[in-house]
Parts: structure tokens; sequence; C-alpha cells
């Protein structure tokens, strides 16, 4: 700590100290575990916080797997099928993003001449400035009952009704996949650019085949690039909000829908933290599972 | 054909198949911005018009689609959006480049635990930030009491500021740490040997050499709070900001008036990074020739100077734009030549849709039934229930609520 002060200068430590304390205590860890705190206490009005009601409780973790007291269900269906499901579709997500960009970003790294490599970037870059709500806002349009697909294909003659692309969820799905799609695609480029060509050619020389270079040497040497794109494109895609509320149908829920519902609608603000905090872990035990898999650091994750 | 210009080829459509995939939803989005009818679509192409852009219309049944020009809550929105913006660029810039700093110094343990807690925020998913803000502020204001803790506790826009900061300081953290990872330690060490001060060495050495990535990491900030939705929407509380805005828009009814904004925002990107893309080229170029005269002076070799004469070479990008001009010019004049255009085209196709629902009224009108008919029950009327809704005692035994 002395050494510390010599180093910087009264001044400036103590500009160090306080943003430093600033944004780790107070606007990151406080805040969460606050919210976990909150998540094992009942729903009570404000006047009642602090009061002898204010106990630990677990009401809101088997409201989630039990359902409420009055329902007929032995579980709770409707919250723990729209958990999974979201979960399950974000590994959907994930992967197909994933065999998308592949391509892609080894196109860009090693088959594309650096000019046009660049202009690619500049052009990927340019649809992620653009808002969220937007690019789901223009999907919207696309699918549509009376939107463009349907005109299309009713005028080709290639069906005689409108396909209700929302209600079949075939909006949200491609909405998901078209929203982070670029995330996946940066780790990819910088891991796979970071390979030296050489070892390429090596393998050609000694015979390899396509395929085989790919699966031997491309994909170990990128790795922490895969691992960074999935974990990004997983956490964005589980934890998305816009996209769902833009294009998923009246009886499709996102696990986010449901909290917000809890917190907006139905006011209950610690089954909404709860239902957050699950969310939470999932992503926690993703990462771990991440980091586990291909045995990279969290560091390499996120760059 | 030779097998690698088959992979070329194939990776040829295989790009342009994913760019359509990416820009084709924004461009067709753009396009309906300018049809005058009210649901955002291409192909029933009613007129073209800018009415979108500007007080947008009343429709035919007395519903009012408000245009960009004419929505008080957009603007509304979008002046919150940039204050909270601004709020987030003064926060979130100086924690990110102070941790940074301190990374460097600190030692080898303590450094990835501090790293790790960095960079967690990015792995949160934003609604857990909103939440978590929000919970612990509101708790802070109740216990605060009246006054001016319990005011900013429940500002939705204080809040917004404090929960956007949490994440995009995490984004200026890494920017400011990929910087610093090039910094000459040995840089400092001279100044403080010259005998600067601690604080000088900061100011005159750190803070020039960081100034890039100060810049680069305050527009990241700023975008990023910009659209931000999923932190938002909760920790806004009654506020609204340009993106929730959107988000109600779009929620009760889609409308084109959302697709002339979208296409001002993508315009503006597009300019934004044609821009940068020009001025990093010129910067590239200035710093090769530069390297190329510094060779030469320090060799004197003849062969090294390059006497190319400055041949007048068009652009490429030039047949872009007029390629872009001639599509325009020709499908302005289609539109025209089919009266698509215009005031006239406007009022025409209002009519049309006012005589269409004047005929619907007057067709009910036709049909209505009369009371007769209605008492009598040929229509399935009171009659056949029974008349129990004209039971005066149905209710009368009702004990009322409890």
């Amino acid at each position: 700590m002395n050494t510390f002060y010599k180093k910087n200068g009264p001044l400036i430590s103590t500009y160090f100290i306080i943003a430093i304390v600033f944004w780790l205590v107070f606007l990151i860890i406080i805040p969460q575990l606050y919210m976990l705190d909150l998540s094992f206490r009942p729903n009570l009005p404000p006047l009642l916080r602090g009061g002898p009601d204010d106990v630990h409780t677990l009401v809101h973790y088997k409201h989630f797997i039990f359902g409420s007291e009055t329902s007929q269900d032995n579980y709770n269906y409707v919250d723990i099928g729209v958990f999974f499901n979201t979960i399950i579709t974000a590994i959907f997500v994930t992967i197909i993003n994933l065999c998308f960009c592949y391509p892609i970003a080894f196109y860009m790294a090693k088959v594309a001449n650096p000019k046009s490599a660049r202009l690619l970037i500049v052009s990927l870059i340019i649809p992620f400035w653009i808002n969220e709500l937007l690019r789901s806002f223009a999907l919207r349009i696309l699918f549509a009952g009376e939107g463009v697909i349907n005109n299309v294909l009713i005028g080709s003659g290639l069906i005689d009704s409108a396909i209700n692309f929302i209600a079949l969820d075939i909006a949200l799905y491609t909405g998901l996949t078209y929203a982070y799609i670029l995330l996946m695609i940066f780790p990819l480029y910088n891991a796979i650019e970071s390979l030296d060509t050489n070892q390429l050619e090596a393998a050609k020389d000694l015979g390899s085949s396509t395929l085989r270079t790919h699966w031997r040497i491309v994909i170990p040497h990128a790795k922490a690039g895969i691992a960074s794109g999935c974990t990004m494109v997983f956490m964005l895609t589980a934890g998305a909000l816009a996209t769902p509320v833009v294009l998923s149908s009246p009886n499709t829920y996102w696990f986010t829908q449901l909290i917000y519902q809890w917190f907006n609608m139905n006011d209950n603000w610690s089954r909404g933290s709860a239902y957050s905090i699950l969310l939470l872990s999932v992503s926690v035990v993703f990462v771990l599972l991440m980091m586990r898999l291909f045995k990279v650091k969290i560091g390499e994750i996120i760059r | 054909m030779k097998p690698q210009h088959a992979l070329n080829f194939i990776f040829g459509i295989y790009i342009f198949i994913f760019l359509t995939y990416l820009f084709g939803p924004l461009i067709i989005m753009s396009i309906t911005a300018f049809n005058s009818a009210e649901f955002p679509s291409i192909t029933p192409w009613e007129c073209f018009s800018w009415r979108w852009f500007q007080e947008g219309k009343i429709a035919y049944d007395g519903q009012h689609l408000a245009g960009l020009a004419s929505d008080w809550r957009l603007h509304d929105g979008l002046i919150k959006s940039l204050i909270i913006g601004t709020g987030v660029v003064i926060l979130a810039v100086p924690i990110g480049m102070a941790a940074s700093i301190v990374l460097t110094q600190v030692h080898s343990r303590l450094r990835t635990i501090f790293y790790s807690v960095s960079i967690m925020p990015v792995l949160f998913p934003g609604v857990i930030i909103g939440i978590s803000t929000v919970v612990l502020w509101d708790r802070i204001a109740t216990i605060g009491g009246e006054g001016f803790i319990a005011d900013i506790g429940r500002n939705g826009i204080f809040l917004t500021i404090l929960g956007q900061t949490c994440f995009i300081s995490t984004y200026c953290f890494l920017i400011f740490v990929a910087r610093l990872q090039r910094f000459d330690q040995t840089q400092e060490e001279a100044a403080l040997d010259l005998g600067a001060s601690q604080t000088q060495v900061f100011f005159k050495i750190l803070i020039p050499y960081l100034m890039p990535a100060i810049a680069s990491s305050a527009v990241i900030a700023f975008l990023a709070s910009f659209e931000n939705y999923n932190t938002t929407v909760f920790s806004i509380l009654s506020d609204q900001t340009l993106t929730t805005v959107i988000a109600s828009k779009v929620r009760l009814g889609i409308s084109p008036a959302i697709s002339a904004l979208a296409l001002v925002i993508i315009a503006l990107t597009l300019i934004a990074a044609i821009s940068y893309e020009i001025l990093r080229r010129r910067e590239d170029r200035r710093k090769k020739e530069r390297q190329d005269l510094l060779l030469f002076e320090q060799t004197k070799d003849s062969r090294l100077q390059k006497n190319e004469k400055k041949s007048f070479k068009i652009p490429k990008s030039v047949f872009v734009i007029l390629f872009l001009m001639v599509v325009g010019i020709f499908s302005f004049n289609q539109l025209i030549k089919n009266n698509l255009y215009g005031p006239a085209c406007v009022t025409a196709a209002e009519e049309a849709k006012k005589s269409k629902f004047s005929e619907q009224l007057k067709l009910l009108q036709q049909n209505q039934v009369s009371d007769d008919a209605l008492q009598e029950g040929e229509l399935g009327g009171n009659q056949d229930y029974g008349d129990i809704f004209g039971d005066p005692n149905l209710f009368k035994d009702f004990g009322g609520f409890d």
C-alpha cells in the first residue's frame, strides 16, 4: 500500500482507489449480494421491511419448482418449461452461430487478401451498431402475417395462405441467431488470424486433407476464440430481452420476460430477484463448463 | 476449373448469402420507411412519401400514427438517452482507466482475482445488472428516508447511469488494458530520473500515451449506453429513453415511423463508418510515405527513391456511387411514371381507402337488425336465452362483496 502511494503520488492514488472501490464494491459486488439476499426474503410491502416478518425463506425457489400453493400440478411446469426452453434454445443458437461463422472467420483470416478482409470486417460491424430492437423490428417486418416473405411466397404461388412465422417461433429463433452473430465472428477471426499460415501449408504438403487440417490444426489453435465466442453468444442469447419482446409469439415466453413480469407487472421484486439468480447461476455454470471443456482461463474468454 | 477456384467460388457464394442475411432485413426495413401505407411493407406499394419522417398521419379510422418530427415521446427519450450516455462516459472512462493502470501495478496473485472481478459484469445478463441496481437503491432510498438520498435512489436516470456504468466500465477497462500492454515502462522511469513528480508523470506521459484509448473507449461507452435496452428497461423506472420508447412502440403495433427512425440511425452509422475508414486509410498512406522518405534519407540510395508519377486514378468507389445514382434515378422515374409519388397519389390512396371503409360501413348498416327481430328471437336475441338478462331478480340475492 505504501509503495502504491509512493509510486503514483497522493493525488493520483486517491483517484485510483476511489474509482476502483466505487466500481468493484458499489456497482458490482454489493448490488449482486443484496439481490441474492432479497431473493431469499418474502415479498413484503416497503414498510414491513426489516420487521419481524422479514426472515430468510426459500418460498420463491419453491415457487419456481412446485408452483403456487393453489395450483393443481405437482410441479410448476410452465416456469420450468420456459427455463429449459430458454437454455436449450440458447445452446442451439450458439451452435448454429458457430457453424455459420467458422467459414466466414476462416475466410477473412486466411483466404481473403488483407484489403478485402478489412472491407468485410467494416461491413460486418455496421449492422452491429444498429440497435438490437431495430434489427429485430426489421425481421418482424419480414415475418409478419402480411409481411414481405409471406407476400413473396403467396405471390409466387408456393403457398396458398400466409404462414404465421411468429406463432411458430421461427421469427424468434431467426432473430436470436441474427442478433449476436457478430460476437461469434470476431473472437473466431482473431484466434484464426494469429495462426501461422506456414502450419497450414506444411499440413497440406504432408498430405493432410482439408477437413483433417481444420480438425487437427485450426480448431485446436482457435479454441480460445471458440470458447470466447460461444460464451458471449450463449450469455447474450439466454439473457436477451429485446429480441423476445419484439419477435416472440404471445404464448411463448423467454425466461427474461418471466423475470420482467414478476418484477414490473406483478410487483414481486423478491421473486424477480430469485428468478434472476437462477439465470445468473446458469450463466456461471456455462462459463465454468466452457473453461473446463476448452481448458482456457477466464481472461482468455473475454478480451 | 481448378480446385482452388472452385473453393473460392463456394466461399464467394457463402459470403454473399451471409451478407444478404445480415443486410437484407435492414435494407427492406429502410425501403418500407418510404411507403405511405400504415403497415410497413413493400409489396402492396401505395405511394412514395416522406410522411413518416415528417408529421405522420391520421389513419382513416381515426388512429393517430405519429411521424418522426411530430413524436414528442421520441424526442423526450432521445434527450434522456443523450444525458445518460454522457453520464456513463464521464463515469466509465475514468473507472476503466484507473482499473487498468492499477492492474499493471498489483502482484500476480492479486492480479488474477482483480482481473476476474473486473470482467465479471460482461458475463452477467443485462437484466440482472438492472434489477440488482434497482433493488439496492430502493432499499437505500427507504433507509435514507425523505430527502436527497430518497430522491436520487428513485431517479430512473441516475440508476440507469449507475447500472450501465457497471458493465460499460469493463469495456473501457479492456480497451485500456490492450493499449497499456504496449506501453514502454522505461519512459516513466526516465521521467522520474529527470526529476518529474509522480503526478507530472501521470499527466505528461501516461495520459498522452493513453489518449487514443480514451477517445475510443468514450465512443464505445456512449454507443453501448445509447443502444442498451436490457439494463435500461429495469433501471429507468418511470422515465423513458429512446430504446424503451422504441420497445413500447414496437409492442403496441408496428408503424413505418420506426422504419424511418431506423433508416436515420443506419444512415448515421454508415456515414460514421465510411468517414472513419477514409481517415484511417489516409493516415496509413501518410505513415507509409513518411517511412519511405526516412529510409531514403538514411541510405541515400537512389534506387529507393520513388519517382512515380502521380497519375490521376479514378477511385473505385465512384463507380459504386454512379451505379447507385443510376438505380435511384431509374426507380424514381418509374415511381413518377406510375403516379406513385406526390401528394396527389397519397390523397387518391386515402380516398380509395375511405370509400372502401364507408362501403363496409354501409354494408353493416344495411344488415343491421331491427329491435323487433331481436325481441322475437329469430336471430338468437334475448328470448332465446330465457331473457335472463332482463330478469330483475337476477342480482337480488347477491349479498354484495364481503
